[in-house]
């Protein structure tokens, strides 16, 4: 079983910025914080703080300017491009605000996607993909493709999707930004009980309050700079 | 590599889902297949018309003519035949005097026209040339039916009998019978001016090989006539030689100049093979094909930047999806293969399909069996209906059995469309036999030459897939999911 107080990620010193031509933009002006396993952490902060590129960044799905992001005792931006594809694909799940199923494939297949990557392509993963489409309550329409299915239906899939490798944590940015009301809470309600029953680790990127005050820590950004971390959810 | 198969599949097919493949790579597909069924249908004609030509080029053509380099006469010929004979792959050889003389026809006094005269033995001559299988008429140079009324009712000299290129007795209006002068050389007869020295030779049959070159410019006969004109009694300027196969002329050739054996006062030996001879004719030919060829590399080029734009289309439209499947974990090399698999299998069924096209035109323009009519094309109305049903019919549109079937239509519909369309090209009707003696357009498949457009088509359309593959994996995962 996971120990829910042993450190899962060590963001250390974190500066990402960008250039245009001559003139730099800084986004990340030095970055500190933990996560800790199981923990449901929400990353909340005015548009354009970074949020997102730190979210990128937590993926290694971007490489920072300076600093370091550590899984366990693994400085993971000290790996090759392809080693870093190979921790992402095992390690790291991915919910974005747009659904981002690929429109060719239907539910199971896009739910099984990250499976097939570096497994070769088997009933097991078929049959986990399932499970988990179940378990988003979507035994239904495991053969519809995205264009068959409603908003928070193909968030419910994103969702399973990020899971399929049992990943250490998952990072969502925005996960119901882009939802109504009912199929928000719906969204809220399985990430917490993901969170509960599996121990799984979240990181929420969200402007959503209601989301942020039902998760167990809050990092709030400022000018690129973590001003709290703690439920402390005034401006 | 199964994944990228698995996605790459998928980017292939119809999003849509009215057929099993999508527009785009069909029509590249397409694009393909059209440039190498082309290259195998031009090449298999240009092919046709060579070995046509070369074809009727021997049937009448010696393969060496052995002569002294001056063209001068020389005697002991006999002996030198039967050398010659003796050497392996020579079929025959036969005695020939071959010269230019300035003809009068009846009633003419001045010369109509300058032709070649081949002195030649018959019997010989057959065996080297099939000579006689060509001449309408009598081939009796010596004792024609012909010569004798001839000699009854006129005064001249009859010198023997000639045979005349068909088409060069039709163009002086000559008939069979006509006497015509030949002007052999010019003789001093002692008063100081020079005067003509002539001979009479009575028509006796035409020559009709339908080789504009003999036809036209050609006149034959006997050897002891020609060897009485030129006082050249026992002597030949040439030897002309048939052998089992004609590509082994320049071999043969030096052994039949050793086989000939001219002493140093004879002159220098010398030969001529039949490639020499038209090696005009066949040096265009060449030269069409490799210019032929270079076109038609051009199209196959073409199409393959068909499958470049293709793929880079679909790469575009697919950024976001490429950012998702970094996302998930996909290396650059898995992005990069997904590309270089789906354009390689379009440049691969394109090819496949194109050389099964052109393969099966040349069948249908080289079998010559009773077609049903052009109208009957319209059978390709029936998938053209089944195919616009699928894609207006919802319910018809996720079967895979339908589509499958209409699949299979389309390819019943092609293959008869084009067994009623296409069908040999008649030269006889387009006017063109008369000069190439050939019926139909010939077609002559080189198979060393599809596979190697096979390989060059493979390896032009993989070489077009790198680029915009290269690109796909060199996205940024980032800028790639915010890809709008």
């Amino acid at each position: 079983m996971l120990n829910p107080s042993e450190t899962l990620i060590r963001i250390i010193d974190l500066h990402k910025s960008y250039y245009d031509g001559e003139s730099e933009l800084p986004v990340l002006r030095g970055i500190d914080f933990e996560i800790k396993t199981s923990e449901l952490l929400a990353v909340v902060g005015a548009s354009g703080v970074g949020k997102s590129t730190l979210l990128h960044i937590m993926g290694t799905l971007d490489r920072p300017t300076a600093g370091q992001v550590i899984y366990g005792d693994q400085d993971v931006f000290t790996l090759q491009d392809n080693e870093l594809a190979r921790f992402r694909n095992k390690e790291v799940g991915f919910v974005f605000q747009f659904h981002h199923l690929l429109p060719e494939f239907n539910a199971l297949e896009n739910v099984a996607m990250a499976a097939l990557i570096t497994m070769p392509n088997n009933k097991a993963i078929y049959d986990e993909a399932a499970a988990l489409l179940e378990y988003v309550g979507l035994a239904e329409r495991l053969s519809h493709f995205p264009s068959q299915l409603s908003g928070g239906e193909r968030q419910r899939v994103a969702i399973a999707r990020a899971l399929i490798n049992k990943p250490k944590v998952v990072l969502a940015d925005e996960p119901t930004g882009n939802l109504d009301q009912r199929s928000s809470e719906a969204v809220h309600e399985l990430l917490w009980d993901l969170n509960a029953k599996s121990g799984q680790t979240f990181v929420i990127v969200t402007h959503n309050s209601e989301l942020a005050e039902k998760v167990d820590r809050v990092v709030r950004l400022v000018d690129g700079k973590v001003v709290s971390t703690g439920l402390d959810l005034s401006d | 590599m199964k994944f990228e198969w698995f996605v790459a599949s998928r980017y292939l097919r119809s999003r849509r889902k009215q057929s099993f493949i999508s527009i785009i790579s069909i029509i590249s597909i397409g694009g393909v297949a059209l440039g190498v069924a082309t290259v195998i249908l031009v090449i298999a004609v240009l092919n046709g018309v060579e070995h046509g030509l070369k074809d009727r080029f021997l049937s009448n053509e010696a393969h060496v003519a052995l002569h002294i380099f001056d063209h001068s006469f020389f005697k002991g010929y006999q002996e030198r035949i039967q050398r010659i004979e003796a050497i392996e792959n020579v079929v025959a050889a036969s005695p020939v005097i071959w010269a230019q003389i300035g003809i009068f026809p009846e009633h003419s006094n001045t010369i109509q026209d300058a032709i070649y005269i081949k002195g030649i033995d018959p019997a010989q001559e057959d065996r080297v040339t099939g000579f006689s299988t060509f001449v309408t008429g009598s081939t009796d140079f010596q004792d024609s039916e012909l010569i004798k009324k001839t000699e009854l009712f006129r005064e001249e000299t009859i010198t023997g009998g000639i045979i005349l290129g068909g088409r060069l007795a039709t163009r002086l209006g000559i008939m069979e019978g006509d006497v015509l002068r030949l002007l052999i050389k010019l003789v001093d007869p002692g008063h100081g001016s020079l005067v003509p020295d002539l001979a009479n030779f009575v028509v006796i049959g035409f020559y009709e090989s339908e080789m504009e070159v003999y036809d036209n410019n050609f006149g034959f006969i006997h050897i002891d006539a020609a060897q009485e004109l030129y006082n050249q009694e026992n002597r030949v300027n040439f030897i002309f030689v048939r052998l089992t196969d004609a590509e082994l002329a320049p071999q043969i050739a030096t052994k039949i100049e050793d086989a000939a054996d001219f002493s140093v006062l004879e002159g220098m030996p010398s030969t001529r093979t039949w490639m020499e001879a038209q090696a005009p004719l066949f040096a265009a030919l060449r030269l069409e094909k490799i210019a032929t060829v270079f076109i038609e590399v051009l199209i196959i080029l073409v199409a393959s930047f068909n499958i470049a734009s293709t793929l880079i289309m679909t790469v575009m439209e697919k950024t976001k999806d490429i950012g998702t499947l970094r996302t998930l974990g996909s290396s650059r090399g898995n992005v990069m293969r997904i590309f270089m698999i789906q354009g390689s299998v379009i440049g691969t069924l394109g090819t496949m399909i194109g050389t099964a096209l052109g393969l099966s035109i040349c069948w249908l323009l080289s079998t010559n069996t009773e077609r049903p009519s052009y109208w009957y094309v319209l059978a390709l109305v029936v998938p053209i209906v089944l195919q616009f049903l699928i894609a207006s019919q919802h319910a018809l549109r996720n079967r895979g059995g339908w589509k499958f079937a209409v699949g299979i239509l389309w390819l019943i519909g092609i293959g008869f469309g084009l067994y009623c369309a296409v069908r040999p090209i008649s030269l006889v009707d387009l006017g063109l036999s008369q000069i190439y003696q050939m019926h139909q357009l010939p077609i002559k498949i080189n198979w060393l030459f599809v596979i190697f457009i096979n390989l060059l088509s493979f390896a032009i359309c993989w070489l077009a897939t790198l680029y915009p593959a290269w690109q796909a994996a060199n996205l940024k995962p980032v800028e790639a999911l915010q890809h709008e």
